[in-house]
């Protein structure tokens, strides 16, 4: 663990040390004030409903923002040559990044938790509810981000691998939007293996099981790709 | 010590490096010698795993390729253009490689400490990498590849883009680290692997085409010796009659300057030069030998690949 905790370490000296990261988190808080804020006074709804069901879309576009310099930048800039004669294992490498991403996003959730509390002065706010759906948040996040790890894995240019996780994330919200239009057949597939309706189930308050391990499954397919992808650089 | 044992790398089809096999000592610095695209980076990038052999094998400190952890573990690599994370400072790089290669919180600061005074870097410890020349940049890349005092070095033309004043401590350096460690660096400056270097290893087209000391190889690859002579005024009888002994006659371009090749090596091609001279009662105001150079070495072993 001591590698995957350094280069954890590297990664958040190099957002703090950037303005991609501030510029990120910045824009994150504003558009998620946005949509809690918008319920609450537009429509007068003081519950946090509404801004949960907007989260996957807003995670949509910034976990591959997040994600995409990841390994994309180690390649293009040549410090992929560096980290592999490092004496390290590549899981670690990917776990290690995944780890410095996953933090980042739990600093984010955390910052949100001002708005619950802020409704718990205004009444009295469902607790259990509200703790669900911010693990449910947490665990969609986490999915979204091995899927944005992955675009980075795939290309030297960070662009392209926001482009590609953006594209792989719209599809899934797109099928997942699109679920009464398919074949009936399709949709019982559809929705066991959607994370978004996985997330929406936890939203209700109930964190069952299956929910957790297909988001949990998600999260390890694509952390094993982009390790796949990372390892077969040698070889090609 | 570096053991490599018929070492190939294919790309596709096309071979980068075909069967190399070499050794190096402990306590020796080896140069690598060779034209762009001869296959130096990939030679080391195979020792350093970054990139697995086609075929054949090598042990590194004792380590076999396959163990390439073990490897990693026992060498300092500077790779062609210094990567590193350029949005870091320099000490936190350091430290981050340091801890990379699982120097203790203890050591840590002070091995980078002593290497920072070592490569000259206490002014711009804290400063950005980006903020940095290359040279300094080259500085970084070679405190962070001995920063855990490796037994073996591979560095990959460690001075490039180095001033003359760094050009010559970083030699110094490496030729003080290859009295005690097994060192490995490729260079395009001929002079500077004269100087560093205690043997040298000309590979082209992948293949290895000589390995010795320079010395060695100068004797290897001579053919005849060459002199050089002016007279003080035409010496063209003198290089009549130096004819008939075989001895070819080339122009240097100044006013009676000549270079006298000889194909024979054991001829004593000065003094018979110095007895026509006198025979056609010309003057000879100066004349040298000059001796079969690496740079000589060079040319003729990759001469069809044009430069280096």
């Amino acid at each position: 663990m001591r590698v995957v905790w350094a280069l954890a370490w590297k990664e958040w000296r190099i957002m703090l040390d950037t303005p991609l990261g501030y510029v990120v988190a910045t824009a994150f808080l504003l558009v998620s004030g946005f949509f809690f804020g918008k319920n609450l006074f537009l429509f007068g709804q003081a519950e946090m409903r509404g801004y949960f069901e907007l989260l996957p879309l807003l995670l949509l576009f910034f976990a591959p923002a997040m994600a995409m310099r990841m390994l994309a930048e180690e390649r293009h800039d040549g410090s992929d040559e560096l980290l592999a004669t490092l004496p390290t294992r590549n899981w670690e490498i990917m776990l290690g990044k995944y780890v410095a991403l996953l933090g980042q996003m739990l600093l984010l959730l955390l910052a949100t938790c001002l708005y619950p509390l802020s409704l718990s002065l205004l009444g009295t706010i469902d607790v259990g509810q509200i703790a669900a759906s911010y693990l449910a948040a947490l665990l969609l996040a986490a999915c979204y981000l091995a899927i944005g790890l992955y675009a980075s894995s795939l290309t030297k240019r960070t662009i392209v691998a926001y482009v590609l996780g953006l594209g792989m994330l719209l599809g899934m919200y797109l099928l997942d939007a699109a679920l009464s239009t398919l074949p009936p057949e399709w949709q019982d597939v559809v929705a066991l293996l959607s994370p978004i309706m996985h997330y929406r189930y936890m939203l209700r308050g109930v964190v069952g099981l299956e929910h957790v391990v297909l988001l949990l499954a998600w999260t390890w397919v694509f952390l094993s790709l982009s390790w796949f992808q990372w390892e077969r650089r040698a070889w090609q | 010590m570096i053991q490599a044992e018929r070492l190939t790398r294919l790309f596709g089809r096309t071979p980068a490096v075909r069967e190399l096999s070499f050794h190096v000592h402990r306590g020796e610095v080896m140069g690598l010698l060779g034209p762009n695209g001869a296959g130096k980076s990939t030679t080391m990038k195979m020792l350093t795993c970054f990139l697995p052999p086609s075929s054949g094998q090598a042990r590194v400190n004792g380590h076999s390729l396959d163990d390439s952890l073990a490897v990693r573990r026992s060498i300092g690599y500077l790779p062609e253009n210094a990567p590193m994370y350029i949005d870091l400072d320099v000490q936190t790089h350091l430290r981050f490689v340091g801890r990379m290669q699982g120097l203790p919180q203890g050591t840590l600061a002070d091995r980078i400490a002593e290497m920072a005074r070592v490569c000259g870097l206490e002014q711009v410890l804290r400063r950005r990498i980006d903020e940095l020349s290359k040279g300094y940049r080259q500085r970084v890349g070679l405190a962070a590849s001995m920063l855990h005092d490796p037994a073996c070095l591979i560095l990959d033309e460690p001075t490039t883009g180095l001033d003359p004043n760094q050009i010559s401590e970083i030699r110094q350096l490496i030729r003080r680290l290859g009295e005690s460690k097994t060192v490995l660096l490729s260079s395009h400056v001929l002079a500077e692997v004269e100087a560093v270097c205690d043997r040298v290893m000309i590979i082209d087209r992948g293949q290895l085409r000589a390995i010795g000391t320079a010395e060695e190889l100068a004797r290897q690859a001579g053919d005849g010796q060459t002199l050089y002579v002016r007279f003080l005024d035409d010496g063209r009888s003198v290089l009549e009659m130096l004819a008939t002994d075989g001895v070819e006659a080339e122009a240097t371009g100044e006013v009676n300057g000549w270079w006298l090749h000889c194909p024979d090596a054991d001829m004593p091609l000065a003094e018979r030069t110095f007895r026509a001279a006198v025979a056609k009662d010309v003057v000879i105001v100066e004349m040298h030998a000059r001796k079969t150079s690496l740079e000589d070495v060079f040319h003729r072993l990759t001469a069809s690949r044009g430069s280096a």
